[in-house]
């Protein structure tokens, strides 16, 4: 009677709070124990970093009153990775990847593996176009992410005296799929234009570049535009009309080194005039013998370049057989770098986005906590049922035996 | 080694920033026919604009690596064209770089041998040419041409082909052009010395300002 009424207890008792429990391996059926009746403590071994799902899970388990502490049965391995879209027209969507464990990290997205990293490390990444959502996998983790927003990209303005450098910085961007507007100044009072042309504001344009100082009387409406977000290139000596945003000042023009246009560093052989004395907030983007040729600085919302190089055609025309391809892809990423480009997010049916899963782990439940004693395997109480109930089948065993053997005498 | 008047070797020009004027030499035919017509330009360009210019021409081998240095190149003459391979190749890399080549037609005589010669040749390096559009860009580039090319003084008069030619033939790589190419022999009509310009009552050099306007910026 007894053991029939106890296991009419543990049918129809509340769920009510156990001691200590300890889980490693597969959580599922403790995490709906735990649903169930939490722990008091609820302990958990990861060999990698839980999913988004089963970490949810558990952060929702310790926000409704229960203790989860966690630790590793092996370093998780901090990784982070991320997708979103290039301010570049040709719809690229830029991936960055850092991993500091050292262990080996494929990407991949639902089409199949993308790149390797074999020691982890650093990398960032431009792909022409991604299947779903980019993977980032090493022994203890699997980073996920997907470019959630959509890139706005308005026109680019360049302004400048006619000749080979305005024609073909304009033949780049156009080649690479950015809509140029352009003021090409040929005589006093008479500019050749192309495009949209208006007030240079955010609205109309992503970036604007000054290849000279033809466009100095519109000094002041370039730097309000590049207070209030836009991107502003200056090239060559077009900086000396621009002191109040350029990164710097405008040093002596250098001569570029003879026939380098065809070389390995084609830019060495490009002159041009340096960045001479960058700002404190300026950064060096690229130098040549010790001299800044290009750097950069936020101004206020936007972003100035200062580029010394004043005849980048040159390597087009006179560079190697890839020189044009070059040259079009330096200047689309010069444009990126700095262009006015807001982001639209755009529906997205991906629900498990986790791009840095150990910190996200961190986060939701604290950091790991050392596991103090042996570990306990589950608590099974379907045993205790069990056994109640061979008991409770034994006495009726041997109750009925009882009344045959009475019954036989 | 002797240099028509006002052009020098290519390797003269390492000025930065500046247009220069080039004419292309190739080896067959005669290129330098039309050694004025660089003077009369940089003069119009001079007198009409304020990009600075070189107030020399230039001479560029169509097989040398200079040919690179001067995206907009003039190339004339009478005589059948034969590109060698290296000039061939020159020109089709200089098309796909971004380079501009002016070709015009000295003998204004469609059924010539320059022009069959030299369209097949350019044919072979660029491709096809085709009929310009008479409300393309390069007619308002500077000066507004309304009706297409201006008609040269020898088409008037019945010279050569006895034909007054209403296009330019283009060769283009994307929206711009590579090749633009004349039966209209603007290398006559512009053949003079630039201080005879004062005596025309209206300067007949001003397409020629159109097609470097539209170089330097298309």
């Amino acid at each position: 009677m007894v053991a029939i009424a106890t296991l009419l207890w543990r049918a129809i008792r509340p769920p009510g709070a156990a001691g200590v429990d300890v889980v490693r391996g597969d959580l599922q059926r403790a995490l709906a124990r735990w649903t169930r009746a939490p722990a008091t403590e609820m302990r958990v071994v990861f060999d990698a970093a839980p999913d988004p799902r089963t970490r949810d899970w558990l952060h929702a388990l310790a926000r409704a009153g229960g203790s989860v502490r966690w630790s590793s049965s092996r370093p998780i391995g901090p990784a982070a990775v991320v997708a979103e879209p290039a301010a570049k027209p040709n719809g690229t969507t830029r991936v960055r990847l850092v991993s500091a464990s050292g262990e080996a990290v494929s990407v991949a997205d639902d089409a199949g593996a993308i790149d390797t990293l074999p020691r982890g490390g650093a990398r960032e990444m431009e792909l022409g176009a991604v299947a779903g959502a980019v993977r980032a996998s090493g022994a203890t983790f699997t980073a996920t992410s997907e470019a959630r927003d959509s890139v706005v990209l308005r026109s680019v303005l360049v302004l400048g005296a006619a000749g080979w450098e305005s024609k073909f910085t304009i033949a780049a961007l156009e080649e690479r799929g950015w809509r140029v507007a352009s003021r090409l100044r040929v005589a006093p009072n008479i500019d050749v234009t192309q495009g949209p042309l208006g007030a240079i504001d955010t609205a109309r344009y992503a970036a604007v570049i000054v290849l000279d100082s033809t466009a100095a009387s519109s000094s002041n409406a370039i730097a309000r535009y590049a207070r209030t977000g836009g991107g502003v290139i200056l090239g060559g000596r077009a900086a000396r009309s621009f002191a109040g945003v350029s990164p710097g000042r405008v040093g002596a023009r250098v001569a570029g080194v003879a026939g380098a246009v065809t070389s390995a560093a084609p830019r060495s052989g490009l002159g041009g005039f340096p960045v001479s004395s960058p700002g404190a907030d300026a950064v060096v983007l690229e130098s040549r013998d010790g001299v800044a040729m290009i750097a950069a600085r936020r101004v206020d919302a936007g972003r100035v370049m200062q580029v010394g190089y004043d005849e980048t055609w040159r390597w087009r025309m006179a560079g190697g057989d890839e020189s044009a391809a070059a040259h079009r892809e330096w200047w689309t990423r010069l444009v990126a770098a700095v262009a006015y480009a807001p982001l639209v997010p755009r529906a997205s049916g991906m629900t498990s986005i986790d791009e840095t899963p150990l910190a996200s782990l961190v986060d939701a439940l604290g950091p790991p906590t050392p596991m103090d004693g042996r570990l306990a395997t589950p608590r099974d109480n379907s045993r205790v049922t069990w056994m109640l109930f061979v008991l409770v089948a034994a006495s009726l065993l041997v109750e009925w035996t009882s009344r045959r053997l009475r019954g036989a005498r | 080694m002797s240099f028509p008047p006002f052009a020098l070797p290519a390797s003269r020009f390492p000025l930065p920033g500046e247009f220069v004027f080039a004419t292309a030499q190739y080896e067959s035919g005669d290129w330098d026919s039309a050694p004025l017509v660089p003077a009369n330009l940089i003069d119009s360009l001079a007198r009409y604009t304020s990009l600075p210019v070189a107030p020399t021409g230039a001479i560029v081998a169509l097989a040398s690596d200079d040919l690179f240095r001067f995206p907009l190149v003039f190339l004339t003459g009478h005589l059948p064209v034969r590109f060698t391979e290296a000039e061939r190749t020159n020109v089709r890399r200089f098309a796909d770089r971004g380079g501009m080549l002016f070709v015009d037609d000295h003998n204004h005589d469609i059924d010539g041998a320059f022009h069959k010669t030299a369209v097949e040749e350019l044919t072979r390096a660029v491709g096809p040419l085709s009929q310009l559009s008479n409300t393309h860009p390069i007619y308002s580039a500077f000066f507004k041409f309304p009706d297409g090319p201006p008609n040269t003084s020898h088409e008037l008069n019945g010279w050569g082909d006895n034909l007054v030619h209403s296009h330019l033939l283009a060769a283009m790589r994307g929206d711009r052009i590579a090749v633009l190419y004349s039966n209209k022999d603007y290398s006559s009509e512009w053949g003079y010395h630039p201080d005879n310009k004062r005596f025309l009552a209206i300067d007949n050099t001003k397409f020629g300002v159109n097609i470097i306007v539209y170089a330097l910026t298309r």
